[in-house]
């Protein structure tokens, strides 16, 4: 588990978890453009079908929690959301990761998992003044003004559960897993991964679906 | 005691006491859920989606216990 400085570029210390999330952000990319960029209506091809396939059944999941309105309109941020975390959390089960200078899991790391978390609290905020205009603000003094504080505090807290959970989680499997293959190293690592398998998709999930709830909050009538 | 030896019980113990109530909870909502299931099976996804919601919230408790006790360990 090192997380040593590699080099550094214009006075930026760039790390192992940096190249990684570049790395995956890099993949991400390069699997989207070639997906989509000869789109056909009819006779798709495999990676088009695949990649429909995975939007349409996001977009279903946000849809059965947020409605189908505001499921559409911030499908791109939850669903990309979606695509890094799970891509980073299962590639905490290739060869190698946390071993190779170069190569660590992005949310193990408390900092990229509260970076995640800052772009879900300003997308509730945005989605707060999208919807309401100034009015949003008013909701922070209801039902009455004394509880300001305490509304502030909770919209606080939300980012960083959000960020400590999804780092415990995969910090807590890298670690268990660390351990299991320095003990056994044949066999028994892969009962822990596939129990990761599991659970790296269970905290995308959670992680987007708590954001969709926190947008829906904040835009939703009634406040 | 040595220092060292207490440090290490704390941390320990805090990642021990935040496991047992947070997982005592998630037994009651999955045992719930799966009541629920059985009872309105038609209903499953929305359950098991809420399910997944509630565990995760229970969760972050454990989680919290767990960052304490790095955090104890760290002054080892």
């Amino acid at each position: 588990m090192s997380n040593a400085i590699l080099f550094e570029v214009g006075g930026f210390a760039v790390d192992s978890v940096m190249t990684t999330s570049v790395a995956i952000t890099a993949v991400l990319s390069v699997v989207a453009i070639a997906g989509t960029r000869n789109l056909k209506e009819r006779k798709p091809g495999r990676l088009q079908s695949a990649l429909e396939y995975a939007v349409g059944s996001l977009r279903d999941f946000y849809a059965s929690i947020i409605g189908k309105e505001k499921a559409t309109y911030f499908l791109p941020i939850l669903g990309t959301l979606f695509m890094f975390i799970i891509v980073s959390n299962y590639s905490g089960l290739l060869p190698l990761a946390g071993e190779l200078p170069g190569f660590q899991p992005p949310t193990g790391t408390l900092s990229c998992t509260v970076g995640l978390a800052l772009i879900t609290f300003l997308t509730t905020q945005f989605g707060g003044f999208k919807y309401h205009g100034v009015h949003y603000l008013g909701h922070f003094v209801k039902p009455v003004a004394p509880l300001l504080p305490l509304m502030l505090l909770e919209e606080v807290t939300h980012p960083l559960s959000l960020s400590l959970r999804l780092f415990g989680n995969i910090y807590g499997e890298e670690t268990v897993l660390h351990q299991v293959s320095g003990l056994i190293p044949l066999g028994a690592p892969i009962v822990i991964m596939v129990l990761s398998l599991l659970f790296g998709a269970i905290q995308a999930l959670v992680f987007t679906m708590l954001s969709a709830i926190y947008i829906d909050t904040a835009t939703s009538a009634g406040h | 005691m040595e220092t060292s030896a207490v440090i290490a019980l704390a941390a320990a113990l805090a990642i021990a006491v935040s496991t047992i109530f947070p997982a005592l909870s998630q037994g009651k909502v999955g045992a719930a859920a799966m009541e629920s299931i059985a009872r309105q099976p038609e209903a499953a996804g929305d359950i098991r989606t809420a399910m997944i919601l509630a565990m995760a919230l229970l969760e972050a408790l454990t989680i919290y216990g767990l960052l304490i006790a790095f955090m104890i360990v760290g002054n080892i």
